[in-house]
C-alpha cells in the first residue's frame, strides 16, 4: 500500500491524488473528443472548445463543430456522470454491506432498475402525452425498482442480524434471476421496438446521449454523491460492523436508509440513461483500496474519477474498435471487469482461508 | 451509576436474562463471570444499549438507556465486543481514529496519540489492521474504544469490554488490566466480561457472577471469589490457596473428575 511520506499532511496527499485523477479525467476527455468514426484533429478539438469561450485559436468546419458539440460532448458528459456515479455508488455499497464483493449488478441494484424501466417503457407510451413525464418518469421508475432490489437483498443477505457474504450473493443471485424473468416476461407481451431496447437494457449504450439528458443526469447524479460525501466519516466507522458504529454513535438505521436510497437513486438514473453497465461499480472502489487505502473520505471521490476515466475510455474503445459500428459499451466493461471478478473471488478466498 | 433493574430477556419464552441487577459505579472495575452460555454476552448487549430488554431498566448516570441516542451515549460510554472484523485495508491508526467519529474533540491527533502509547500500538500505526496478528489487533481494538471516552469530561464514563484479553499473552493481559485499571483516575466505570478468574480476582473491585442467565452472586471481588459459589456457579471443583510469594488470592480448579464433581453436589 501507498505510505504517504511524513512530512506531507493527509490533506494535501489526498488533494494531490484527486488533483492528478481530475487532471487525467480532463485529457482523456478532450483526446476522446476527437477520436471516433468521425476524426477530428487535437487541435481543432480545442480549437472549437475554445471557440465556445469566446477565444478564436483556429479554423475548423461547422460540421466538425456540430459533431464535436452536439455528439460527442454530452456523450461525454454522461459518461462521466454515468460512470462516476457507478464508481461512488460501488464504494458505499461495499463499504454499507462490508463486502469487497458488492457492486450495483450482483446485488439486483441495475437489474431492479433495468425491470422497472422496462415495465414503465411498456406501459407508458399508451398512456401518457406529456413529455416532461417521460423524462422524469423513467428514471423516478427505475430508482423505485432499484430500491426495492437493494432493500429486498440487503435483508435476505442478512443472518441474524450480520451481513454473510454468501447469503448476500445468493440473494443477489435470486433476486436478478428473478427481475430477468419478470423482464422476458414483460418483453413477451411487447411489441418489436421494446425488443429492441432491451438489448439497450442489458448491454448499455452512451449513444443515446443527447444534451436534454445532461441536466437531469447532472442533478440525480451529482447531488446524491455530494450527500454520500458528508457521510464519508460514518462509512467508515460502518465499515468496521453495525455493531461497531453504533456503540461509536452513529445512528445506524438512519445511515443505512440514506445510503441504499442515495444509491438506488444514483445508480437508477445511470440504468435509465445508459442501461445496465457492469462492473465498473466494483473494480473502481478496488483499484483505490489497492492503491490508496480504505478510508472513504479519499475513496469516494477519488471512485468517483476513476470510474468516470475508465467509463470514458471504454467508451472511446467501444467507438473506435469496430469503426463505423460502435460495440455495446456494456460488452466492454464486462470483458475488461469479469475476469477482474473472478481474480478478486481467488483471492478473497484465499485471505479467508 | 451504570444501574441495571431486575432486567430479564427471552428468546421464544426461553428466558436468556432472568432478573438480573447490578450497578457500576465511575472508579470501580467490575468482572462478569460465569459459564459458557449463562447470558453474559446477551447481558452485556443489553446493557451497551444494542439490544432491549423485555422487563427492567438500564440506566446510565441516571438517565435511562432507551432515551439517549446513539450519539449521546457514545459520549458517555464505549463498548469493545468480543470479535470485530475489518474487511478493508484500514490502517491501525485509521482503526483508532474511527473512535472519534461522532465526538466532538478538540484535540483528535493528541488523543489518538496518547491513546496508541498506552496501549502500545503505537509503532503499528501505519500497518493495514487486517495484517496484524491476534493480539496487535486486539490492542488496536482497545486503543479505539479507548480513544472515545480519553477525554477528560465533567460526568463518569463507562467502557464496557467482552473479554478483551481472549487473544492475548500472560503479559499482554496483565497490561490491558492495568490500563483498565488506571482509568479509574479518569474517573470511568469498567465493565469486563473475563474468562479467566485469577484476572478478576487480582484486578477487579467487585464481580458479578451469571449462571442460567440469573446472578448467583454480586458484591466485593473477595466475598464472591470463595470456593463453594465458585465450584457451584461452574458445575466445577474449584480451591483457593494463597499465593506463596505475593500472599494475593490464587484460584485453582482440579482436573475433571466424575466422582468429586459428584460430590460437591451432593454436598
Amino acid at each position: 500500500m501507498f505510505t504517504p511520506a511524513l512530512n506531507i499532511s493527509k490533506l494535501t496527499l489526498r488533494g494531490t491524488i484527486l488533483g492528478g485523477m481530475g487532471l487525467f479525467l480532463l485529457i482523456v476527455g478532450v483526446f476522446s473528443l476527437s477520436k471516433g468514426a468521425f476524426s477530428i484533429p487535437l487541435s481543432q478539438s480545442l480549437a472549437i472548445l475554445l471557440d465556445q469561450v469566446g477565444i478564436k485559436t483556429g479554423d475548423f468546419t461547422q460540421q466538425q463543430a456540430n459533431v464535436l458539440l452536439q455528439i460527442r460532448l454530452p456523450r461525454i458528459l454522461l459518461a462521466t456522470l454515468v460512470g462516476g456515479g457507478l464508481g461512488v455508488a460501488g464504494a458505499a455499497l461495499q463499504g454499507m454491506f462490508r463486502n469487497p464483493l458488492v457492486e450495483p449488478g450482483l446485488i439486483g441494484v441495475s437489474s431492479g432498475s433495468a425491470l422497472f424501466a422496462v415495465i414503465y417503457l411498456v406501459l407508458v407510451p399508451s398512456m401518457s402525452s406529456l413529455l416532461w413525464l417521460q423524462q422524469i418518469g423513467l428514471p423516478l421508475f427505475a430508482f423505485v425498482g432499484g430500491f426495492i432490489h437493494v432493500m429486498a437483498v440487503y435483508f435476505l443477505g442478512q443472518s441474524s442480524g450480520k451481513s454473510n457474504t454468501t447469503n448476500l450473493i445468493l440473494a443477489g443471485v435470486a433476486i436478478n434471476a428473478l427481475a430477468g424473468a419478470l423482464i422476458g416476461l414483460t418483453l413477451f407481451y411487447s411489441d418489436d421496438a421494446a425488443m429492441r431496447s432491451f438489448t439497450f437494457w442489458s448491454l448499455g449504450d452512451l449513444g443515446g446521449a443527447t444534451w436534454q439528458k445532461i441536466p437531469l443526469a447532472g442533478i440525480l447524479i451529482a447531488l446524491p454523491t455530494i450527500l454520500l460525501f458528508t457521510e464519508s466519516k460514518n462509512l467508515n466507522a460502518i465499515s468496521l460492523g453495525e455493531q461497531e458504529a453504533y456503540h461509536m454513535g452513529v445512528n445506524v438505521p438512519s445511515l443505512r436508509i440514506k445510503l441504499l436510497l442515495l444509491t438506488a437513486l444514483m445508480v437508477g438514473v445511470a440504468v435509465s440513461l445508459t442501461g445496465m453497465i457492469g462492473f465498473v461499480g466494483l473494480v473502481v472502489p478496488h483499484l483505490i483500496r489497492i492503491s490508496f487505502g480504505a478510508d472513504h473520505r479519499l475513496l469516494l471521490p477519488a471512485s468517483f474519477l476513476l470510474g468516470a476515466i475508465l467509463l470514458n475510455i471504454a467508451d472511446l474503445m467501444a467507438r473506435t474498435i469496430a469503426i463505423p459500428a460502435e460495440l455495446p459499451i456494456g460488452v466492454i466493461t464486462a470483458l475488461l471487469g469479469a475476469p477482474f471478478f473472478i481474480y478478486l473471488i481467488s483471492t478473497f478466498n484465499q485471505s479467508k482461508n | 451509576m451504570l444501574c441495571a433493574k431486575n432486567i430479564h430477556f427471552c428468546i421464544k419464552q426461553r428466558p436468556i436474562v432472568d432478573q438480573a441487577s447490578l450497578s457500576l459505579e465511575a472508579g470501580e472495575v467490575l468482572a462478569i463471570l460465569g459459564p459458557n452460555g449463562a447470558g453474559k454476552s446477551t447481558l452485556f448487549k443489553i446493557l451497551s444499549g444494542e439490544l432491549g430488554c423485555n422487563r427492567g431498566s438500564v440506566g446510565y448516570n441516571g438517565c435511562p438507556v432507551q432515551k439517549l441516542k446513539s450519539k449521546q451515549l457514545a459520549e458517555i460510554r464505549s463498548v469493545m465486543p468480543q470479535h470485530s472484523q475489518v474487511n478493508f485495508p484500514f490502517t491501525a491508526q485509521e482503526v483508532v481514529e474511527l473512535g472519534l467519529v461522532a465526538c466532538k474533540s478538540s484535540k483528535p491527533k493528541q488523543l489518538v496519540q496518547e491513546v496508541m502509547e498506552a496501549t502500545n500500538t503505537l509503532s503499528l500505526k501505519n500497518q493495514v489492521f487486517n495484517q496484524l496478528s491476534g493480539g496487535e489487533r486486539q490492542r488496536v481494538q482497545l486503543a479505539r474504544v479507548l480513544v472515545q471516552i480519553w477525554e477528560q469530561k465533567p460526568f463518569p464514563r463507562y467502557l464496557l469490554l467482552d473479554e478483551p484479553t481472549s487473544a492475548l499473552d500472560i503479559a499482554q493481559q496483565h497490561a490491558v488490566l492495568k490500563i483498565l485499571q488506571d482509568l479509574k483516575h479518569r474517573n470511568i466505570g469498567v465493565l469486563i466480561i473475563l474468562h479467566d478468574l485469577n484476572l478478576a480476582s487480582l484486578y477487579a473491585d467487585k464481580v458479578a457472577l451469571l449462571k442460567n442467565g440469573m446472578i448467583a452472586g454480586f458484591g466485593q471481588t473477595n466475598d464472591i471469589l470463595e470456593e463453594r459459589l465458585l465450584s457451584k456457579v461452574f458445575d466445577h471443583p474449584v480451591s483457593i490457596l494463597t499465593h506463596p510469594i505475593t500472599g494475593s488470592k490464587l484460584i485453582s480448579t482440579d482436573r475433571y473428575l466424575t466422582r468429586s464433581t459428584q460430590n460437591f453436589k451432593h454436598a
